[in-house]
């Protein structure tokens, strides 16, 4: 299959209008972060929307042809990632009206981001386009929940970043503009119960998506073993949490080596497997 | 029209010095309208507080210099054996605006960026009005100095941050907590300390507090001020530990009021939820060991310190952007200043062409129709606008320096032929 990118002019620029706009949001929310720049203030916020609504227009041009399916090729997985990344924040930022840690979730949605834009121009072709409903849903729930290990990840590394600083009576500038330990362990707990939920969509809407087109996957396959063991921890210590409360500063410990792990292995496997699993549908 | 300002601080003069010439409200009204009343001072207004004493008078007459109100001021007060001369600053015209601009802006207060002064900068302005003693010149500067105020207020942080070891505690409590109203509070010792940590506290909204002191009567008096009504006898308060998100001590006492197997077991029957303790008391009434358990924030009025050194180094750091606004302000003063030593020059112009174009007109009075000469007087009304426009633009235009000013108005009055101003005013 052609490349789709080199042969349309339009998906080309936006690819790259893309990752520009990931960028420009990126400086500026570190702007506003690290310098207190009232400029980048006012307009970080709007530079990300745009961002969103650009990729999101991007993704629908590139899945046009195949009738807005997503493929599984690592590109479209890992702009899929950025997207709900960025997604997942602005929501984030919403909410909780928390808008200070918008550069650390940003660097890593950008760095996929990037990632992506390199791999598309780089690639030989698409991978294969899902087809039914559960691989669908089995495909979007694991992007999902990548982003919520993502998030849990990056949270959590701050959380203890704050918490060494407040320990050893570092009050600089960290303490000054990071949210408070409480802010930052209820974003992890919620990362943690929403990666659980999506885990569990997408283990169970792969294995009926298996059953329905009677394929054989690797059970041994390295990342299906990692996801495995994330829903298992992460369902556990929800378990936990409920019955004997939960010791947030040992967790986030944990958190972040689960996404350390998982990142490399897609980092990885992006780069020397053209499609996720080592069988394709 | 000059504007001086004299004055003691806690720049030039300790505090028994500062407390001989302070002014409360009662005697600044009647020493105010003494400098009036006396012909010494046109305009006049006493800036009085804990740190300061200070005046910003328009001189009423020749004689009246920095050393003449220095002395006055000091007779005033009955204060020759303590205070002298040298313990006053002195500040003159642009330099007495950029006093007044610093002063509330509060980057001239003892603690860098308080609060208060601003507020009592209003309160000197307020009697100086209540006594008539602020003419137009007081007036503008004060209400350049309140937009100057308000301008660092909203554009640096040079008033952010906690710079007292009570307001400190409340700080590094919310970067754990994010709302002090969820959670629970121990204050153990009703004394000094303790009572104002908790008012900072109820200041952002922690609401359940309780209060425990050996003598329970005090404790209760201060659950009643705050209007929390909640005590603990001091017997019995470690049972409750467990309890509690935030524990203040503040008590004078040679042992440690809490130990380290004390809270291990209230951190078990928590389950590990986080804690801080501030230990407010010195000497310390927490044992030391107590920080090194898991999830547990101990804090002595020594690290509460390093929250104030930081704050007060950020303060620091915003002062060059201070000064720009001051200095912007400066500029818009000075020139509103340079004004109002034109604005009698404009007025002699206009009076005198009015007055030639009255006389020019009463000529034809009795020649012409009254519609011809309301027709004539619109006609030349325009024409005299045409002609005054640049002299009066070229008098109230932005200059260099102030020596600039005399030689325009000089040039004026020549070529127009003006009544030299001194004449005029007899």
């Amino acid at each position: 299959m052609d490349n789709a990118l080199l042969n349309n002019t339009l998906l080309t620029i936006l690819n790259g209008t893309v990752s520009l706009l990931y960028i420009l949001s990126l400086v500026l929310y570190g702007a506003d972060f690290f310098r207190s720049s009232a400029i980048a203030k006012t307009y970080k916020q709007p530079a990300l929307i745009v961002t969103i609504v650009t990729h999101i227009a991007y993704i629908g041009f590139l899945t046009a042809p195949e009738g807005y399916r997503l493929d599984y090729s690592s590109p479209m997985l890992m702009t899929m990632v950025a997207l709900t990344l960025a997604v997942t924040y602005m929501f984030i930022e919403f909410s909780t009206k928390t808008d200070k840690t918008g550069f650390f979730i940003l660097s890593f949605a950008t760095g996929a981001e990037i990632l992506a834009s390199v791999l598309f121009l780089s690639s030989s072709g698409d991978g294969p386009a899902f087809s039914g409903l559960g691989i669908g849903i089995h495909l979007l729930s694991a992007i999902f929940s990548f982003s919520a290990i993502a998030i849990a990840g990056l949270y959590s590394f701050l959380y203890l970043l704050l918490f060494r600083q407040i320990k050893n009576n570092k009050f600089g500038f960290l303490f000054e503009n990071l949210p408070n330990l409480e802010v930052l362990e209820l974003l992890i707990k919620h990362a943690v119960a929403f990666g659980f939920l999506f885990l569990t969509i997408t283990l169970l809407a792969g294995a009926i998506g298996t059953i329905q087109t009677s394929e054989v996957i690797n059970l041994f396959e390295t990342r299906l073993i990692a996801l495995i063991v994330i829903w298992l921890f992460y369902g556990a210590s929800l378990f936990i949490k409920k019955l004997f409360g939960w010791d947030t500063f040992h967790m986030a410990y944990i958190l972040i080596i689960l996404f350390v792990v998982i990142t490399s292995l897609i980092i990885l496997m992006s780069i020397f497997s053209p499609t996720f699993h080592s069988t394709s549908f | 029209m000059n504007i001086i300002s004299v004055g003691v601080n806690h720049k030039t003069a300790p505090i028994e010095i500062r407390e001989r010439v302070s002014l409360p409200e009662a005697q600044a009204k009647e020493f105010l309208r003494n400098l009036i009343d006396d012909g010494i001072a046109q305009e006049a207004m006493a800036l009085s507080t804990c740190n300061r004493t200070e005046l910003y008078v328009v001189p009423g007459m020749p004689e009246v210099d920095c050393r003449y109100l220095k002395e006055y001021l000091i007779a005033y007060k009955d204060a020759h054996h303590d205070v002298r001369p040298e313990h006053f600053f002195n500040r003159f015209y642009c330099n007495t605006a950029r006093h007044l601009f610093e002063v509330a802006s509060a980057i001239d207060s003892l603690i860098l960026g308080e609060g208060q002064i601003l507020g009592q900068v209003k309160e000197g302005y307020r009697i100086a009005v209540e006594v008539q003693s602020a003419g137009i010149l007081l007036t503008r500067l004060c209400h350049t100095a309140f937009s100057v105020a308000k301008k660092v207020k909203t554009k640096t942080k040079i008033m952010e941050g906690a710079v007292s070891v009570s307001y400190a505690a409340v700080e590094l409590a919310q970067k754990i907590f994010s709302n002090l109203s969820m959670k629970k509070i121990l204050l153990i010792g009703a004394g000094e300390t303790g009572e104002l940590a908790a008012k900072h506290m109820f200041q952002k909204n922690a609401r359940n507090i309780v209060i425990t002191n050996r003598t329970l009567s005090k404790a209760e008096t201060l659950a009643g001020e705050l209007g929390t009504n909640q005590v603990l006898p001091y017997e019995t308060y470690k049972e409750h530990l467990h309890e509690f998100d935030i524990i203040i001590t503040a008590v004078s006492i040679k042992d440690y009021v809490l130990t380290e197997p004390e809270l291990q077991q209230s951190m078990q029957k928590r389950r590990l939820k986080p804690v801080i303790i501030l230990d407010l008391g010195l000497p310390r009434n927490v044992d030391p060991e107590i920080g090194k358990l898991k999830n547990m924030f101990l804090k002595d009025i020594d690290d509460l310190k390093h929250i104030i050194d930081k704050n007060l180094e950020m303060r620091r750091a915003e002062l060059p952007k201070v000064q720009k606004i001051i200095d912007e302000e400066l500029v818009g003063f000075g020139r509103w200043i340079n004004t109002l030593k034109v604005r009698p020059t404009i007025v002699d112009l206009q009076s005198k062409f009015l007055e030639i174009k009255e006389k020019e007109l009463e000529r034809f009075r009795y020649k012409v129709s009254e519609e011809e000469l309301k027709r004539m007087e619109r006609l030349t009304d325009r024409i005299l606008k045409k002609i005054l426009h640049h002299p009066i633009k070229m008098l109230k235009a932005p200059v260099d320096t102030a020596d600039t000013i005399p030689s325009r108005v000089n040039l004026v009055r020549n070529i127009f032929d003006l009544e030299e101003q001194n004449q005029r005013t007899k």
